[in-house]
């Protein structure tokens, strides 16, 4: 039964290269701001003026910043001139982060429940004790199940994350799951089929760029949000979308598609593009593989059939796919970042890969780019073999996958395992229904980091009995997300303004590198993922029984590159010194700086000069028979998604520009700032007025998994048959004061449908009905 | 006319006050006062913006209304009683020293009032001297109000002293205080361009005028309670009322013409902000303070009670005043009011305009500031009577 | 007489109501939480006829207009408002006795009634960071650069020639204050 997987138990400490981001330059705003920051002391203030580099952790583009700290207090955090990324800005978001360290909220000590699950009965604890127990029960979970994968470990990406993976592969267990699959996955799985790689838009040179179903304006991604906006007036950007989203106001056309139907629209364009040889025949010759195949599969795709499927004028159609291909290559079908809309989502990001190959507009200003990174170097942790280690229990066929794809999609995908999950991803939808299930083992026990798939995974009430059904749970946060709240125990991490972060590689079309320091010193009694790995590694050394299953000379090993690392009275100040040494003064320019590049000027064309693809073929796949040869479609089919039943709405969900995912609700300023204390429901007023609703009524919102109340917004800017209202309201938390029951909660109505290609969730398969509460 | 040596003679006659005032509704009125204190303690322990009804909107409410109420009537009453020991119309002269006292009272409750709504009344007192803006209306009419009120503490004193020169003096730098102060006041509101309800020439004269009116029904009412009705009045005290009541009720007409051009050209052509903010007084969320109150009560019902007496009944005139009284309250709290409700930005998403409700804002006393009000209102009543019953008001 | 004259121009067409400037104003300048205790804000302009599917979203940021005209300066009683030599109309808390008439005579409904500082507050062009060579705090923080703070006296400025060269819209020019917040149409 025991299985031992060297390759994946050797894990790679630090590697190069994060999950993260995205693109590009053109320095903004430098002139008077360098000044101020090099000069140690100015009028700011009284006293002691401190101006400090880091960067930002509220959301993923972690943008360069300047900490203004008067007297060890931080007043402001000011944009860095040099982070040509985010075009030296700082979002709201960003801003209010200078309140985080000071939000009454935190977790500000170790806690340990006392009462039962949830009821939000803590006990302080100091970290000795909070190391004791966590130890106690993770030898008694191992030891009782022999196997060291019986404790899951759940994590969404942070310049830290790298020391809690460690921790789970110093523990052993192979369970480890991230967020892509609650939001990318597919997208990188559909792009690299065609390309080998997931490359980014190039919006600052773009002339037409077409957003369907990415809301830059309010999720916002550096560079491209800002690049988008301040083009406004000379890139044409059309914006397909069933609600009017604020990207809308920067947009030149609103296409409020039919949900569901986007790839008809792709492959309708793409069928109009070759069939009247609008595509770029050089660029197809000499870099596509499989375009005879494709130009057959989308024949029958017509511009108005696909007007009829998807609700758009024939005539925009058409127009469409004419500026796109005139414009190219300097023409983006938007990549978007979260793409867990259904579960045949792979296809949908294949087809707009393929349009963009279709028309050359790769490697070129304008078009897509394949991201580039700054070199870093990275140390190596080898972790000891385990014996008692069994392998993923999301991976290979499983007899319930079947349940989480709905009819319309089990002929275009398998739905008896998931066929592309990512080694440390894995799938959050399929894991959590193999721990429900027991299959093919049983997982006892869950560390989370950083993560709440109380809020975070579709379907509230799943999670929640999954957890019920674990042993042991223990969450590390900085606040008290409803994960935590219904853990045994809590661990308080220091805010990302309160410690030293590793080097972090923010790869795109113009590289960057960034990295973090304490611009105060922990307020509370908190800890780094970093301390809290090595205190919890140090006790794992000192237990004879943790290394039975493992041979002396691993565990020597082990303990010897370890104690390395700890070696300097900084180890991260050092670590980052090491990751930049294989640069010139990279260290230097880094913490002069704030951030570390190369050269600032965007890099195109390094696939031709390589001549290659990253592919199989080393040619952009328009066929993948890699797909083929799995079993799936070699390119992409369009299949209807149902439509709501007459009385019914499909929820849609979508992102706010104050909110990352469900973690900044509960900081008072961005609530402020987002204009209530709870969300609402977005209604069509055509529906509203049918059924006698007005704006701030309380609604009934019901799906098949659960019932959420919220008030309503009777508005013009959505389509008829949808619903929507911001996530990561109507809280479990206690401990989040602001949200706690305020508003809807999206996880509690989401149904759990999986895209099994990638694993990716399938967020947008859910209808509901609405009535007056 | 009286010598200086009768003034001294007949000193000891000033505390010769009404006994026909009973000693316990003097006390029950003063204790009654006290609830204020509900709405004081309120704003001391939890702040002006947790303890009133104003907003970022509408900042001003009815603390700003009732102040101009009683000051509105304090000059009032100082203009009317001019009218006997300024202007020496003889009849008229009786009416002096309760009018002057009432007139005293009454800024000092508007005083009070004003106090408790400006977030910090002492630094006002020291920056209006060390830090004055001659361009601003409030200044000029918190100054002349200072002035004013000096001019009738004084003029109060040579009244009782039986001073009439001193009086005379004192009355007409009261006069022209209390016209100055007051049509400052207007001019408070009538400097507005950013609100176009208030903007213009109107208000200061708007406001003399309804100080007449004010002062006028205010000497009907306090005649009335002096000798608890006509029954017992002197002649003099009638003949000077049924004089006062004429003038009332020549000076309602004259208001009812006022306001009736004031509605319509606010109506007609629909002016932006002007029609807006007075829809919200004839359509809107005001249309009962100002058709039931400021309307009937405040104009239709005593013009008519006093043109229908052809002004010769004291009785038909005290009842006019009274009602007279309790519009006009209503008039000032619309006049400040329906000047704020129309936004100055457009309350859209994101906005923040604070409590705009289709379109148009929000302010709803609250229970300290109405209890504030209440007090201040119970109180100068209270100190009214005590006045009569412990001073001699009656003039010889 | 002051070289300097300071001015906010913005192209509000690029704004997406993402709040950085609300944020960045409220931690610079310390202004406290409450949702109307703010010195800037972006509203969206509504429009009654939009209606599915034809939408037009836009988005105004706006702030104290730092009228070269300013009615609250003129009214206030004890000259807490008052402008600079370089045209920035600012409040001298301590002089402030919170009669709120400025309030009133603001037809841009730009102040706020400051708690923690027991006074009436609003917009200060960020005039600190002036000193230091710095632009306000909503200038420097916005993601699409919607404003540019410039010096009006500076001709050369590419961004003052702005005003010549863009149809340039201010807010209720009818009041006469002159406002210094000019938007490109």
């Amino acid at each position: 039964m025991l299985i031992k997987n060297p390759k994946l138990s050797r894990r790679r400490f630090l590697a190069a290269g994060g999950a993260a981001a995205t693109v590009l330059a053109v320095g903004s705003n430098v002139s008077v701001m360098k000044a101020v920051a090099s000069s140690k002391n100015t009028n700011t203030g009284k006293g002691d003026t401190k101006h400090i580099y880091s960067c930002c952790a509220v959301c993923v583009n972690k943008c360069g910043f300047i900490a203004e700290v008067n007297n060890g207090v931080i007043r402001k955090l000011n944009t860095n001139p040099n982070f040509f990324k985010s075009r030296s800005m700082i979002c709201a978001r960003g801003n209010a982060g200078a309140k985080i360290p000071y939000d009454p909220d935190r977790l500000k000590s170790p806690l340990l429940r006392v009462g039962e699950r949830g009821e939000g009965k803590w006990k302080k604890i100091s970290w000795d004790e909070a190391y004791s127990y966590i130890t106690e029960n993770v030898m008694k979970l191992i030891k009782e199940e022999e196997n060291r994968s019986t404790i899951a470990f759940a994590a969404t990406e942070g310049m830290q994350e790298e020391f809690y993976l460690a921790l789970a592969s110093t523990i052993g267990s192979l369970n480890t799951v991230r967020h892509p699959t609650l939001c990318l996955a597919s997208n990188i799985q559909g792009y690299s089929s065609v390309y080998g790689t997931f490359p980014d838009g190039d919006l600052l040179n773009s002339k037409f760029v077409v957003m369907c179903g990415s809301n830059r304006a309010e999720a916002i991604i550096t560079p491209d949000t800002i690049d988008m906006a301040k083009n406004k007036r000379n890139q044409t950007l059309v914006c397909i979308d069933p609600r009017a989203t604020k990207t809308t106001a920067i947009a030149d056309k609103w296409y409020p598609i039919k949900p569901g139907t986007d790839l008809a629209l792709v492959l309708a364009v793409i069928n109009h593009i070759i069939s009247n040889d609008l595509y770029d025949k050089a660029f197809v010759e000499q870099w596509t593989v499989g375009f005879d195949e494709l130009k057959e599969s989308v024949k029958k795709y017509s511009i108005d059939w696909a007007a009829n499927e998807t609700e758009i004028d024939a005539k925009e159609i058409k127009w469409l796919a004419e500026e796109f291909a005139k414009n190219a290559p300097a023409s983006v079908w938007y990549p978007g970042r979260r793409s867990s809309f259904y579960s045949n989502d792979v296809y949908y990001r294949r087809a707009i890969a393929i349009l963009n190959a279709i028309v050359g507009a790769w490697d070129k200003p304008g078009g897509l780019v394949p991201k580039s990174a700054v070199p870093l170097k990275a140390h190596e942790i080898i972790y000891p073999f385990y014996d008692l280690v069994e392998s993923r229990i999301d991976t290979g066929k499983l007899d319930f996958i079947k349940d989480m794809v709905d009819e319309y999609a089990r002929g275009v995908i398998p739905t008896d395992a998931g066929v592309y999950l990512s080694e440390k991803d894995g799938s959050w939808p399929i894991f959590r229904e193999a721990i429900l299930k027991r299959e093919p083992y049983t997982v006892r026990g869950m560390f989370v980091y950083k993560q709440n798939p109380v809020e975070s995974v579709p379907n509230r009430a799943k999670t929640l009995e999954m957890m019920k059904q674990l042993d042991f749970i223990c969450t590390i946060d900085t606040q008290m997300s409803d994960t935590a709240f219904f853990s045994d125990i809590v661990l308080p991490e220091s805010t990302y303004l309160e410690r030293w972060d590793p080097a972090h590689n923010l790869s795109g079309i113009q590289p960057i590198v960034v990295f973090r320091q304490p611009v105060i010193e922990p307020l509370h009694n908190t800890k780094s993922m970093f301390d809290m790995w090595v205190d919890l590694t140090k006790r794992f050394i000192d237990i004879p029984e943790f290394w039975e299953d493992t041979t002396e000379d691993d565990k020597e090993y082990f303990v010897e590159q370890f104690e390395k690392m700890l070696k300097p009275e900084h180890p991260i100040e050092h670590l980052i010194e090491y990751q930049l040494s294989g640069h010139k003064d990279g260290f230097k320019k880094l913490m002069e700086n704030g951030c570390f590049w190369i050269h600032e000027k965007p890099v195109f064309g390094t696939t031709y000069k390589k001549g290659k693809f990253k592919t199989r073929t080393g040619k952009a796949e328009l066929f993948s028979q890699r797909y083929l040869d799995k079993g799936l479609e070699p390119l992409p089919v369009y299949t209807a998604v149902p439509q709501p039943e007459p009385g019914e709405f499909r929820f849609v969900v979508g992102r706010h520009g104050q909110f990352t995912h469900a973690n900044t609700q509960n900081n008072m300023w961005l609530l402020e700032a987002y204009g209530d204390t709870e969300n609402a429901c977005w209604i069509s007023a055509k529906v509203a007025r049918e059924r006698g609703i007005k704006s701030g009524d309380r609604l009934k919102i019901k799906s098949e998994v659960g019932e959420e109340t919220a008030k309503a917004l009777v508005t013009e800017y959505t389509r008829d048959d949808v619903v929507y209202y911001v996530h990561g309201f109507g809280r479990l938390s206690q401990g989040l004061t602001n949200i706690y029951k305020k508003g809807a909660s999206q996880a509690a109505v989401i149904k759990d449908y999986v895209d099994t290609i990638s694993g990716n969730a399938a967020l947008h398969e859910t209808f509901v009905t609405i009535e007056k509460a | 006319m009286s010598s200086h040596t009768e003034a001294v003679k007949s000193h000891s006659d000033i505390f010769n006050g009404n006994k026909r005032i009973p000693l316990s509704v003097i006390i029950v009125l003063l204790a009654l006062s006290a609830v204020s204190l509900y709405g004081l303690f309120n704003v001391i322990t939890q702040g002006h913006t947790a303890s009133y009804g104003t907003t970022k909107t509408v900042p001003w409410g009815i603390l700003i209304s009732t102040y101009v109420f009683f000051v509105v009537s304090s000059t009032g009453l100082c203009l009317i009683s001019s009218m006997g020991h300024v202007f020496n119309i003889e009849k008229y002269e009786v009416i002096g020293k309760r009018a002057i006292i009432l007139a005293i009272l009454t800024i000092c409750c508007g005083f009070f009032v004003i106090a408790t709504e400006i977030g910090h009344p002492i630094r006002m007192a020291i920056y209006n001297v060390i830090s004055p803006n001659l361009a601003s209306a409030i200044w000029w009419m918190g100054t002349l109000y200072g002035i004013y009120l000096f001019c009738i503490i004084v003029e109060f004193y040579f009244l009782m002293t039986h001073n009439h020169k001193g009086a005379f003096y004192a009355g007409l730098a009261g006069f022209i205080a209390g016209i100055s102060a007051h049509s400052n006041l207007g001019a408070v509101f009538g400097f507005l361009d950013a609100r176009p309800f208030w903007h213009g020439p109107y208000l200061p004269i708007y406001f003399i005028l309804s100080a007449l009116i004010s002062g006028c029904a205010l000497v009907i009412i306090i005649f009335n309670v002096a000798y608890k009705g006509e029954a017992n009045m002197p002649a003099k005290a009638k003949e000077a009322l049924l004089g006062i009541a004429k003038i009332f009720g020549l000076l309602l007409g004259i208001i009812i013409f006022f306001d009736i051009w004031k509605v319509l050209t606010s109506v007609y052509g629909a002016p932006p902000e002007k029609y807006e903010a007075v829809m919200t007084m004839i359509a809107g969320p005001l249309s009962i303070n100002f058709w039931f109150f400021e309307v009937l009560l405040g104009m239709l019902i005593p013009f008519a009670l006093i043109l229908g007496t052809k002004g010769r009944s004291i009785k038909a005139a005290l009842v006019a005043s009274c009602s007279a009284i309790v519009g006009i309250f209503f008039m000032r709290y619309d006049l400040v009011v329906a000047g704020q409700l129309v936004p100055m930005r457009e309350a859209t998403a994101g906005s923040r305009v604070q409590g705009v409700v289709e379109g148009l804002a929000q302010y709803t006393p609250t229970a300290s500031e109405i209890t504030i009000v209440a007090g201040a209102i119970i109180l100068c009543a209270g100190l009214y009577l005590a006045a009569e019953r412990f001073l001699n008001l009656t003039e010889d | 007489m002051s070289n300097k004259k300071y001015a906010i121009i913005l192209d509000d067409t690029t704004c997406i109501d993402c709040k950085a400037c609300t944020l960045a104003c409220k931690t610079e300048n310390n202004v406290e939480a409450g949702f109307f205790s703010y010195r800037n804000w972006v509203g969206e302009i509504e429009n009654d006829q939009a209606v599915f599917p034809n939408i037009r979203r836009k988005f105004r940021p706006s702030q104290c207009q730092q009228c070269d005209n300013p009615p609250c300066v003129h009214v206030c009683p004890t000259r807490a408002s008052y402008q600079t030599e370089d045209g920035v109309v600012l409040v001298d808390y301590h002089k402030c006795i919170l009669c709120k008439y400025c309030m009133t005579a603001c037809p841009y409904d730009a102040r706020y009634e400051s708690h923690d500082k027991h006074a009436i507050d609003k917009c200060t062009f960020c005039y600190h960071r002036l000193a230091e060579g710095r632009e306000p705090a909503c200038v420097e923080t916005c993601p699409p650069k919607v404003r540019k703070f410039v010096n009006l006296l500076d001709k050369q400025d590419e961004n003052t020639k702005l005003l010549q060269t863009e149809a340039i819209e201010v807010q209720k020019p009818e009041k006469g204050t002159k406002p210094k917040l000019y938007y490109i149409k």
